[in-house]
């Protein structure tokens, strides 16, 4: 086994090439296999820390109900449980996945991370950690505390994480002076930067995040009663890498979202409910290019939004068949 | 009573029930099985609309871009084989093919410069219809006969990758007008005419994005003939 350390803000793992919101894939044997729990209930204990304004019941509970939150998604299978309080800290290769606080006040943008224990032969996860920087101020209020970040959000996002889920950019961003960015919105749990401290509005899964634990762990029969959009972006007859696809679902209004992940401009946005979609595509640039790819892919980032004029048909249990979304240049 | 008398008694009830049920088979003299190949034009249906929302850091919303959706109106080829039951009174089994376009227009997206336009992102379905109806003609004439009729079918829509088949039901009520052309007594072809209608049709289901119940309307019209 070998131990791959990363953060959740620098995902820097690849992304599987064949899907979308992101999967993680690792390469073992010189493929890309996804990074997923081979068993479940994942077993998670929780370090017996705590952070003023937050003991560790209350933490327990906070992570509870975002755990919860996951193994509610009905089309999904996973499920979790309790192991128990322990002393032990996250980051640790102690075999635990462990969630806890840790002290960092080096990690200046970082609320918390997840970091991984992957078995090399097969792929499979072994253990995955997640702390929260406690050099941070913390909240589990119900309706949230001015100034405090809500632990049960930014677990929710995390738990996203140790399911083998990455980013999502379904949010729309401004930039902060002085560096940084603010959220002005987000569909997507796992949107790569939270909300400004107070607010609670990081509870809720949303489609894209349902579909993408849907996707790594189908309940029964979903894989035969969903489907996927696939196809390529390309400009100027060039495929483009790293624009971002939503799905828009005019009958519910939910947008899953996903990425062309090869040279090729390929995409492929699985775990969709059947029936018409509008393609969106836009650039990248509402969050860090690198909060998605490693830093050496060269994302496109100089294509105008477009929306493809045909709609898309979702099949039941298939593929849309192979669609081309031609952008322009800025 | 003379068989004179008794047949004078029944040639006036059956005029005086003429144009309903009553009616015996010498009362269809002018054939009972009625062919009609036709075309109409059935009215757009709107499907709503919908906003593409994310959700904002106050639990508010913020529209990312909006939809609204509708099926175009089209016209479709309509056949009908009809059996009249009387004089007044025909049963009919119908059915239709279409190609309506499902369009969904987008605006107000910042991001794409569409705030003062929009796009429409369009797909051709494949329409069937089948089903049944009661025709009752009012005053039926040689000449001309006014109808109504209401009836109730099945509906199934193809997405134009034909790799999604969306099905629902209809519901009509309607009325129209039969002109015979010709009308040959003796023949094995007894009429021959053109039928115009014009309907209230509401359809469930289908391609439609709830199970509401949304009006269109239809007019066509067809070549008849009668046996």
């Amino acid at each position: 086994m070998r131990r791959v350390l990363s953060t959740a803000c620098v995902f820097a793992l690849l992304s599987h090439p064949a899907f979308a919101y992101l999967k993680f894939g690792v390469p073992i044997g010189g493929r890309q296999v996804t990074l997923k729990w081979a068993q479940t209930p994942v077993r998670y204990y929780v370090s017996n820390t705590s952070v003023p304004g937050v003991t560790t019941d209350d933490f327990l509970a906070a992570v509870g109900r975002a755990f919860g939150s996951w193994q509610a998604v009905p089309t999904a299978s996973i499920t979790y449980q309790l192991g128990g309080i322990t002393n032990a800290l996250p980051g640790r290769d102690d075999g635990l996945s462990t969630v806890g606080f840790l002290n960092r006040p080096d990690l200046d943008r970082v609320l918390a991370s997840t970091s991984y224990l992957i078995d090399m032969t097969s792929g499979a996860l072994v253990e995955s950690d997640i702390f929260f920087n406690s050099s941070f101020p913390w909240s589990v209020a119900p309706a949230g505390e001015p100034g405090r970040f809500d632990v049960e959000s930014i677990a929710l996002h995390e738990i996203g994480h140790l399911n083998g889920l990455g980013h999502s950019a379904l949010g729309e961003t401004v930039l902060r002076e002085g560096g940084g960015r603010l959220v002005i919105s987000s569909e997507a749990i796992m949107f790569p930067i939270a909300f400004a401290a107070g607010s609670i509005a990081g509870r809720t899964l949303k489609a894209d995040d349902i579909a993408g634990i849907s996707d790594l762990y189908p309940e029964g029969d979903f894989g035969q009663n969903s489907g996927t959009v696939s196809g390529r972006v390309t400009k100027d007859g060039v495929g483009v890498f790293g624009a971002h696809v939503v799905a828009f679902d005019p009958a519910t209004g939910a947008m899953v979202g996903g990425f062309s992940l090869n040279a090729q401009g390929q995409f492929t946005i699985g775990a969709l409910s059947p029936g018409p979609r509008v393609l969106r595509v836009e650039p990248l640039d509402d969050a860090d290019v690198d909060s998605f790819f490693d830093a050496t892919q060269a994302v496109d980032l100089d294509f105008r939004v477009v929306f493809f004029d045909q709609l898309v048909v979702v099949p039941r249990g298939g593929d849309s068949g192979s669609v081309e979304l031609k952008v322009v240049r800025k | 009573m003379s068989a004179a008398a008794r047949a004078c008694v029944a040639a006036a009830l059956c005029a005086a029930h003429a144009g309903s049920a009553c009616a015996q088979p010498a009362a269809a003299p002018d054939g009972r099985l009625e062919i009609a190949v036709g075309a109409s034009w059935v009215g757009p249906l709107s499907f709503g609309s919908r906003d593409a929302n994310e959700t904002t850091s106050t639990l508010g919303t913020l529209t990312l871009f909006s939809t609204s959706t509708r099926l175009g109106g089209a016209p479709s080829v309509d056949g009908r084989v009809g059996w009249r039951l009387s004089r007044a009174l025909m049963v009919e089994g119908e059915a239709s093919y279409g190609r309506p376009e499902l369009q969904v227009t987008i605006s107000n997206d910042q991001e794409a410069g569409l705030t003062a336009s929009s796009v429409t992102a369009s797909e051709r379905l494949e329409q069937f219809t089948a089903g049944g109806s009661i025709v009752w003609l009012v005053r039926p004439t040689p000449r001309v006969s006014p109808f109504l009729s209401a009836g109730a079918g099945y509906l199934r829509q193809l997405h134009e990758t034909a790799t999604l088949v969306q099905t629902g039901r209809y519901y009509q009520v309607g009325g129209g007008i039969l002109f015979p052309l010709t009308s040959r007594p003796r023949g094995r072809l007894k009429t021959m005419g053109v039928r115009i209608d014009a309907r209230g049709l509401v359809r469930v289901d289908g391609v439609a994005f709830d199970g509401t119940a949304r009006l269109a309307p239809q007019a066509g019209a067809s070549l008849f003939i009668r046996f």
